[in-house]
């Protein structure tokens, strides 16, 4: 039951906004947060997964963005190199034509990710942070 | 006032306010300075935004803010984060890099000392020494629950740090080691997910005396109890032995004064402090205490400087009254 109260940083409370392109509405975006204490390599994220509504979002629909890049969530594993500061939001933008209609919208997050310094014996401490919060579209 | 001890604090003991935004490094620093410490530990993987690689202008910063609020830096905590990589463990090479890496950055930063963790291993501490020397920096490792000094690996690092690591290499007790029953944060969580109150209570009482888990495992309570029970029972049933800190004293650079939860300004129901505070006075330790509130883990709702004050104005009993 250790590390649980931090599970509540993980979804930010920002506005759900639409992705505008050149007039085009692509899809839209929301925000969140590394659910800890302190921060870690990106690569420690096992599985990142998201259903807006109910409904899960594919994981080809999926763009990640931090530290002004942009990752693939397959990538996400190989990024022992980038590190998620504990109080900067991640962007996620998901990729649906017409993007996301006004109002409310309830969005669970789903995260697997490993303790990095607590593979003493062979096997990691491994963490399930399943959060879900009712956003506003704008 | 006890000259040779002094309470310091490490910086996680906020981080419920960091971590909601509600404080800023600035924030906690000048926080810990309007509280009355003086000595601070920055856990770096929390505290520093750019890390595990600060940059001049960050450093610069920091150094700026310890100065403006007459904070002196006393450790820099790092973590042996052997598991970053997901196709396989870092190798020892690598383990000293990052070390290393820590030790630099730690020195920029204004710290004498650095604290990692037992993972490192005696063969890569060993490596330390070289490195420690050139950059005449400190390294210690945390003693932390489930370890204690009679766990063997403790032997050969205390070997080291008596032998060609003395005075270089040392280690920091954390008070989680002797740790007897859970804290009130953690009972309150359980109750949150589905624990009765009365049995719960009848849990610790079965614990403190006949130690049975049988007979709760027999007994009338629902899933979660037991596994609390096991939980508790696993965590607390070995104790490290307070007496012990007398024999290793030479190597203790550092302690972790780790507490979860206090109602009042007297007294911990599961940290023998008056226990261990007595022993590191008689043992003659000289140094800071870091206060370590821990139990934002638990519950995000309570006030991280309430607690310190409690735990600042019992340590401050402890400390002054006869022996």
């Amino acid at each position: 039951m250790d590390f649980q109260a931090y599970n509540k940083i993980l979804i930010c409370k920002d506005a759900i906004e639409n992705v505008v392109v050149e007039g085009v509405t692509v899809g839209y975006e929301f925000k969140i947060k590394y659910p800890s204490y302190r921060g870690v390599f990106l690569s420690c994220i096992e599985e990142l997964r998201f259903a807006i509504d109910g409904e899960p979002i594919a994981k080809q629909d999926i763009y990640f963005y931090l530290n002004g890049k942009q990752f693939l969530i397959d990538e996400l594993k190989e990024c022992f190199k980038e590190y998620w500061f504990v109080r900067e939001k991640a962007t996620v933008r998901v990729m649906k034509p017409g993007g996301i209609t006004p109002g409310a919208h309830s969005l669970n997050v789903f995260m697997k990710h490993r303790v990095p310094y607590t593979g003493y014996f062979g096997q990691y401490l491994v963490l399930d942070s399943d959060m879900t919060d009712t956003l506003t579209a704008k | 006032m006890n000259q040779d001890i002094k309470l310091g604090i490490s910086l996680y003991s906020f981080s419920t306010e960091y971590i909601q935004e509600k404080l800023d490094l600035e924030g906690v620093l000048k926080k810990a300075r309007d509280m009355g410490y003086k000595g601070v530990e920055l856990v770096a993987a929390q505290m520093v935004p750019e890390y595990p690689y600060p940059s001049d202008a960050w450093l610069a910063e920091f150094k700026g803010l310890l100065q403006k609020y007459e904070l002196e830096p006393v450790c820099w905590s790092a973590y042996v984060d052997m598991g970053i990589r997901s196709d396989r463990d870092l190798t020892e090479d690598e383990i000293i890099q990052y070390t290393v890496n820590d030790l630099i950055y730690a020195k920029k930063a204004g710290f004498p000392l650095v604290r990692t963790q037992h993972a490192i291993s005696p063969a890569i501490f060993r490596k330390m020494i070289p490195f420690c020397k050139e950059l005449g920096m400190k390294l210690t490792i945390e003693m932390h629950h489930p370890h204690h000094p009679d766990v063997p690996v403790w032997q050969e690092y205390f070997a080291i740090m008596r032998g060609e690591g003395k005075g270089i290499l040392g280690f920091v007790p954390d008070f989680s080691i002797f740790q007897t029953m859970p804290h009130q944060l953690y009972l309150e969580q359980a109750v949150a997910l589905g624990c009765r109150r009365e049995k719960l209570a009848q849990i610790i009482e079965i614990h403190k005396t006949t130690k049975d888990l049988e007979q709760i495992e027999a007994g009338d309570f629902n899933e979660l109890e037991r596994h609390v029970a096991k939980e508790m029972f696993a965590k607390f049933s070995a104790p490290g032995k307070v007496e012990q800190l007398k024999e290793y004293v030479d190597c203790i650079f550092y302690i972790h004064g780790k507490f979860y939860y206090l109602d009042n300004d007297e007294h911990d129901p599961c940290i023998p402090y008056e226990e261990i505070i007595r022993t590191i006075r008689q043992s003659g330790y000289k140094g800071y205490i870091a206060s370590e509130y821990e139990g934002h883990h638990f519950d995000e709702t309570v006030d991280s400087e309430v607690q310190l004050r409690h735990f600042v104005a019992m340590n401050e009993k402890l400390l002054n009254c006869e022996l």
